[in-house]
C-alpha cells in the first residue's frame, strides 16, 4: 500500500511566559500592583526573557497513515504540550502541522463527564464533547456499555460509581470514536490490570484497521508492546526518532543517574550543588559481573560510587526499586540493616548485595536516596539503573511479589 | 469506518493565529449537537436532587412579583402606566429573570468548563452559547402564569404581540453580546466573578423592572435607553397589555448597539480563546 502522511509537524514551537503562571494576575488588584512595580523598576525589559519557557523548540515529524508512535521523556520535555497542539488545544507560538483524518485525543479519561448524570447520560454528553454525532452515540451504545462492563450500573449516578468503574466507562466511550487519529496520554495506566489489556488489545485493533496512533507513556513496556516507532523529547526538542528499542535505550541511558523529581523540591534541581549525589550506579550480579536480566529469586549485587562536597554525619543511604510504571516496589536502608556510616568525606564505592528477588517479571529502576539516620533531611535522590526480572509466571497479575506460602487442607468427608 | 469519515476527510491545520478576524463561525454550526447536549446537561443537573424541580422557574419571579406588589405598589405607591401592578411588574419580570439567569451562567461559563478547555478541542463559543439557550427553556414555563394572569386580568394583547418574537431575540442576544466580553475576562481575573452579581443588581434597578419608564426625566431617556433591556421590557408590555407603543427610535438605537456589542464580542472572544488553555 501506498504510505500517505496524515499527520506532518514542520518546526513546532510553544512559549509560555512563566511570570504568567508564577503571578497569574488572578485579581485585577494583582495586575495593577505588578504592572506599577514594573513600571518603577529601571531595566523592566532586561528580564523579559528570563520569564519565557520554551516548552516546545522546533518539533518537526510525519507520521504516515497506520503508524503507532510513541512519545517519551522526561517529565516536562514537552509531550503533553506537544498533543495539546495537536489536538487543537492550544496554538503553536510558531510552526505548523496538518492533519488529515477525524481526530480521537484522549488527554484525560473522563473530561466532560459530570459527577450527577448517570452512566447513560453521561455516554451522550461524552460522546457528543469527543466530536461523535448522536446518531453514532445510539448505534454505538450497546458496545459502549458492553465493554465499560458497567452493567446493571448504566443508570446510576456516577457520582456513586468506583474509581475504576467511572474510567472504564470514560475509556470505553472514547476508545468508541473510531477515530483516523488517536492520541492518547498515559491514560492507559488507569485503570485495573485486566481492563488495561483490553485498552491495549482494542487500540491494536484500531491499529489494524488502518488507524494512526500517537501515544505519550512513561510506561517503555506499553509503548513497546504498542508501537515500532519512538519520538524521545528532550527539553522541548526532538533528541532521537527511531525504532522503539534504539530510542527507549538512547532514553533509559540518558535518563540514568537524574534527579528525581520529589528530591528535587527539596535538595534543588541541580546535582553539582547536592552534598552527595551518585556518579555511577552498576547492577551486577552476585559474582559482581555487569548484568541488566535477572531470573527470579536471584541475588543482585548494586554498586554506587559517589561523590561528598561537603561532609555528611551518619548518612543512611537507600536502594529502592521502583517498577516501570512507579510503583515503588521495595527498598534497602543501610541504618535500618545495621549498617552504620559514622562520617563520610570526598569519593566512595557503596556495595550491597539484595537478598533473592520475589519480584514479579517486569523491568525496574534503582533509586539511591541519601538521607540521615532518623529519615528526616534529604541530601540526594536519583534514578539509577534499569533492570528486568524474568518468570515464565509471575508476571503484575500476581502483585508485586511473590513468593511460597505453607498450605494445608483437611476435609471433612 | 463511519460514514462521515468515507465522504468528507477532515483536513486541519493548525499555526500561530495571526489574523483578528479568523472568527470560524461554520465550526459553531457543525458541532450544534455538542451545544444541544450541553444544554441538556445543564437542564437536567439543575433539577437532579431537587424536590420542587421545575417549580423554581415558576416560584422564583412569581415570588419577586408578590413582593415587588407589596413593596413598590402598596408602600410606595409608584405608578404602573395604568396597568394592575402585579401584571406589569409580571411582564419585566419574565424577561428580566431570563435575562439575569442567562448573565449569571454565560459569564462565568468559561471557568466552570476549565476541564473541558484544558483537555479537549471544540469551538469554545459553544460554551457561553449554551449558557445563554439553557434559560429561555424556564420562559416557557414561567409564561404560562403570564398567560393565566393576562385571562385574570382581561388584558387582551395587541397587534404588537407579532413583535414578540423580536424582542424575544433581543433579551439572550444581549446576554451573550455581554458575557462574550466578561467571560474571557473571567478567565483572566477572577473579579469578574465577584463583580457580576452586584452588576446585574444594578442593571435591574437601570431597567424598568419595578417602575414605568414614564418615571425616568425626560432628559435622562436618550442614555436610558442605551439599555437594552429596556427596550425589551417595554416591548413587552406594549406587546402583551396594550400599553402604548414604546419609543422606536430608541429602541432601534438599542438593538443597533447590542448587535455591535454582540460582533465586537465574537471578534474578542476568538481572539481571547486562543490562550484559554494556557492561562485558565
Amino acid at each position: 500500500m501506498m504510505s500517505e502522511i496524515v499527520v506532518q509537524a514542520e518546526g513546532l514551537c510553544k512559549k509560555y511566559k512563566i511570570a504568567t503562571a508564577r503571578y497569574r494576575h488572578d485579581t485585577l488588584r494583582d495586575l495593577l500592583t505588578d504592572s506599577l512595580k514594573s513600571a518603577f523598576r529601571r531595566n523592566g525589559n532586561r528580564h523579559q526573557s528570563k520569564d519565557d519557557f520554551w516548552a516546545l523548540k522546533d518539533v518537526s515529524f510525519e507520521l504516515e497513515r497506520g503508524e503507532a508512535v510513541g512519545i517519551i521523556g522526561r517529565n516536562g520535555a514537552g509531550k503533553s504540550t506537544l498533543l495539546r497542539i495537536l489536538s487543537r488545544i492550544t496554538l503553536p507560538t510558531e510552526g505548523y502541522a496538518s492533519i488529515k483524518g477525524r481526530v480521537g485525543s484522549l488527554l484525560e479519561v473522563g473530561a466532560g463527564f459530570h459527577q450527577e448524570l448517570t452512566g447513560r447520560e453521561n455516554i451522550y454528553l461524552n460522546g457528543a464533547i469527543l466530536g461523535m454525532t448522536k446518531q453514532e452515540i445510539d448505534r454505538k451504545f450497546d458496545a459502549i456499555v458492553d465493554f465499560s462492563e458497567i452493567g446493571r450500573f448504566i443508570d446510576t449516578p456516577v457520582k456513586r460509581y468506583s474509581s475504576g468503574m467511572y474510567v472504564r466507562l470514560a475509556f470505553s466511550v472514547a476508545a468508541h470514536l473510531d477515530p483516523e487519529i488517536m492520541m492518547i496520554d498515559e491514560v492507559l495506566s488507569v485503570g485495573d490490570m485486566n481492563f488495561q489489556q483490553k485498552c491495549m488489545e482494542h487500540t491494536k485493533k484500531l491499529l489494524n484497521g488502518d488507524a494512526t496512533i500517537l501515544f505519550v507513556s512513561h510506561n517503555m513496556f506499553a509503548i513497546k508492546a504498542m508501537c515500532s516507532r519512538v519520538i524521545y523529547l528532550n527539553e522541548g526538542s526532538v533528541r532521537y526518532d527511531g525504532p522503539s528499542e534504539e530510542t527507549i535505550s538512547i532514553y533509559e541511558s540518558e535518563s540514568r543517574l537524574d534527579s528525581l523529581d520529589w528530591g528535587e523540591k527539596i535538595v534543588g534541581s541541580k546535582l553539582a550543588e547536592w552534598s552527595i549525589y551518585a556518579t555511577d550506579i552498576q547492577v551486577l550480579d552476585e559474582q559482581g559481573k555487569p548484568r541488566t536480566v535477572f531470573d527470579f529469586g536471584e541475588r543482585m549485587r548494586i554498586r554506587v560510587k559517589f561523590e561528598t562536597r561537603r561532609p555528611i554525619v551518619k548518612p543512611n543511604f537507600i536502594i529502592g526499586v521502583d517498577r516501570s510504571d512507579n510503583v515503588e516496589c521495595c527498598s534497602y536502608s543501610s541504618f535500618v540493616d545495621g549498617f552504620h556510616i559514622s562520617r563520610l568525606d570526598g569519593e566512595g564505592v557503596l556495595e550491597m548485595v539484595t537478598p533473592p528477588l520475589k519480584l514479579v517479571a517486569e523491568a525496574y529502576d534503582i533509586v539511591i536516596v541519601v538521607r540521615d539516620e532518623s529519615f528526616q533531611k534529604l541530601y540526594c535522590a536519583q534514578r539509577g539503573a534499569r533492570f528486568h526480572l524474568r518468570h515464565e509466571l509471575f508476571n503484575t497479575h500476581f502483585g508485586v511479589f511473590h513468593e511460597s506460602a505453607d498450605w494445608h487442607l483437611s476435609t471433612i468427608p | 469506518m463511519t460514514s462521515t469519515s468515507i465522504f468528507t476527510t477532515p483536513f486541519v491545520e493548525i499555526k500561530p493565529s495571526r489574523g483578528v478576524f479568523q472568527l470560524d463561525l461554520r465550526a459553531v454550526w457543525q458541532y450544534r449537537e455538542l451545544l444541544y447536549f450541553l444544554v441538556w446537561r445543564d437542564l437536567k443537573v439543575r433539577y437532579k436532587q431537587a424536590a420542587i424541580g421545575i417549580g423554581w422557574v415558576i416560584l422564583q419571579p412569581l415570588v419577586t412579583m408578590l413582593i415587588f406588589t407589596a413593596v413598590f405598589a402598596k408602600f410606595a405607591k409608584v405608578p404602573s402606566d395604568g396597568i394592575p401592578y402585579p401584571i406589569f411588574a409580571y411582564t419585566a419580570l419574565l424577561p428580566w429573570t431570563y435575562f439575569a439567569q442567562a448573565l449569571s451562567r454565560s459569564g462565568p461559563s468559561v471557568v466552570g468548563d476549565s476541564g473541558l478547555i484544558s483537555k479537549i478541542y471544540f469551538p469554545r463559543l459553544i460554551i457561553p452559547l449554551a449558557a445563554v439557550i439553557t434559560p429561555a427553556v424556564d420562559v416557557v414555563f414561567s409564561s404560562v402564569i403570564l398567560l393565566a394572569m393576562m385571562v385574570w386580568f382581561g388584558m387582551v394583547p395587541t397587534w404588537g404581540v407579532l413583535a414578540l418574537p423580536l424582542f424575544l431575540l433581543l433579551a439572550p442576544m444581549t446576554a451573550l453580546a455581554v458575557a462574550l466580553w466578561l467571560a474571557p475576562l473571567h478567565v483572566r481575573y477572577r473579579d469578574v466573578g465577584h463583580a457580576l452579581p452586584f452588576l446585574i443588581q444594578i442593571w435591574m434597578y437601570a431597567s424598568p423592572v419595578a417602575y414605568p419608564v414614564s418615571l425616568v426625566p425626560e432628559r435622562w431617556r436618550v442614555l436610558y435607553s442605551l439599555n437594552p433591556m429596556a427596550g425589551v421590557i417595554e416591548g413587552f408590555r406594549w406587546a402583551l397589555l396594550g400599553k402604548a407603543s414604546p419609543d422606536f427610535m430608541l429602541m432601534s438605537v438599542s438593538a443597533a448597539f447590542v448587535l455591535l456589542l454582540l460582533l465586537g464580542g465574537i471578534v474578542f472572544f476568538k481572539h481571547m480563546e486562543k490562550t484559554f488553555a494556557d492561562v485558565i
